[in-house]
């Protein structure tokens, strides 16, 4: 594990992480400079303009933070640089957890495990960047031709209503095997798994009823210190 | 400090007298733009592996790499096609480009998006209303990649710093967030989350083979759903 580590946190690695965060970066300034130049030909006001960059800029700090906070979690498993490259790209700490787990145990070891191995981390990392490359793909190739793709899957409404109960129900399959696999490995991870599945509700309840935004925001990175508590104090 | 550099960079552009495009050019360019930055990322991520794999030696072997993103695909795949197409009237198209770069569409680049337009006065699906979702979203790009830099470099310090016995209780990162993403896509059907589980801990303890493993659990679970979505709507009509 300790081996691991020191690849996964590896000068190479780190130069392939800020190159995709500097193009990331790179992407939304040019964007923000398009935007500028025709804002006028949409009747947008420079103010207009610098208020609309503020409001993303502030509203972005709470899911940041909430990002961070599951990115933290992610870096004692696949080291810095790599959750460096996957959160800013893709962005979902969850998924990007499934992704590494996933690899791993195809490769015959569990993420985090003493012994996880340099070519299991390979395996992580492959599923991570084949499985986060499915959107970019798609956005790249179809994005001109969405607008009538749109047309056409809004026309069969029915269809679309039993494909999202079957990928709902392949969701909540696919939780459930990973989260199966941690409930085995001891009565301590079950009442953590347990836990957070009764709180996650709770927490959504009460954020919808009182209009908390913030608190949906914080949902996730909630329940994991939550469940880093009860994990810390059962133990 | 991303809204800063934001900033200097929409007064650099303010600088060049005449350089104002329409809205044609505005989408051509940003067909161009987007396209450009999402095939270098994809080449980049695409390289990672394969230096661990072929230039330090590390490689897993192909058919490990295919079972483990087969197991993904099947989660995932379905998403890949679904997100872009059902967020597209919201983001436009240069809000795609970015969100889809960028990550994290539901948990900020639409919050962000839709703070703007309310603050701007801009309908979504316009093309005021385009304009001002893309500014904020890539202002929040900004602020997340900065802000996860700065974080990533100090945290993986202050990780060092805690004691051992804080840092085993991380094992229970991964059963506290499975727990809570099923608990999220069952919120409306909370049956469903329990008969997930249910076959999660079957299929990891009976005699399955690890190989089949997943597979069995999604198909289970989708299986049993739509059969108690049946007798639920059979109910309904008794």
């Amino acid at each position: 594990m300790e081996q691991v580590l020191q690849l996964a946190n590896s000068f190479p690695l780190w130069i392939f992480a800020l190159l995709v965060v500097s193009v990331v970066i790179f992407q939304a300034l040019m964007f923000i400079r398009l935007c500028t130049k025709a804002s006028s030909s949409v009747g947008m006001t420079s103010a207009e303009v610098r208020s609309a960059i503020r409001a993303g800029a502030i509203s972005s700090f709470g899911p940041t933070l909430a990002i961070v906070f599951v990115a933290l979690s992610l870096m004692t498993l696949i080291g810095d640089p790599m959750t460096l490259m996957r959160i800013a790209i893709i962005g979902s700490a969850a998924i990007e957890t499934v992704g590494a787990s996933l690899g791993a145990k195809a490769a015959g070891v569990d993420l985090g495990s003493p012994d996880f191995t340099a070519q299991a981390f390979t395996a992580a990392v492959w599923v991570m960047c084949l499985g986060g490359m499915g959107w970019l793909l798609f956005t790249a190739l179809f994005t001109k031709s969405l607008g009538k793709i749109q047309e056409k899957a809004a026309a069969k409404s029915n269809n679309v209503t039993v494909l999202k109960s079957i990928s709902l129900a392949a969701m909540i399959g696919a939780f459930s095997y990973l989260g199966g696999s941690e409930m085995v490995k001891g009565m301590q991870q079950s009442i953590v798994l347990v836990v957070a599945f009764i709180v996650m509700p709770i927490i959504m309840s009460i954020a919808n009823k009182l209009h908390l935004n913030w608190l949906k925001e914080w949902s996730l990175g909630l329940v994991i210190v939550i469940g880093l508590f009860v994990g810390y104090f059962i133990s | 400090m991303s809204m800063e550099t934001a900033e200097k960079s929409l007064k650099m552009s303010e600088g060049v007298v005449g350089t104002s495009i329409d809205f044609e050019t505005f989408h051509k360019k940003s067909h161009f733009w987007g396209r450009l930055t999402i095939w270098s990322v994809i080449l980049l991520t695409l390289m990672v592996p394969l230096y661990l794999s072929f230039g330090l030696g590390f490689h897993p072997g192909w058919v490990i790499i295919l079972s483990g993103f087969a197991a993904y695909a099947s989660i995932v795949a379905f998403v890949w096609i679904v997100e872009p197409i059902s967020y597209y009237p919201v983001l436009g198209v240069s809000g795609t480009y970015l969100a889809f770069l960028t990550g994290n569409i539901g948990s900020m680049c639409l919050p962000c998006a839709s703070v703007a337009q309310s603050v701007v006065g801009a309908e979504p699906g316009t093309k005021k209303g385009e304009i001002t979702a893309t500014l904020a979203i890539a202002a929040a790009s900004i602020t997340n990649a900065v802000i996860l830099l700065f974080v990533i470099l100090g945290g993986s310090y202050l990780l060092t710093l805690l004691p051992a016995s804080v840092t085993s209780a991380f094992k229970f990162v991964l059963p506290a967030i499975f727990g809570a993403v099923i608990a999220q896509f069952a919120i409306q059907k909370p049956i469903w989350g329990i008969v997930g589980i249910a076959f999660g801990l079957f299929v990891n303890l009976g005699p399955v083979p690890r190989a089949f493993q997943t597979f069995l659990c999604i198909l289970g679970t989708i299986i049993v759903c739509m059969l108690l979505e049946k007798m639920k709507a059979q109910k309904a009509q008794k």
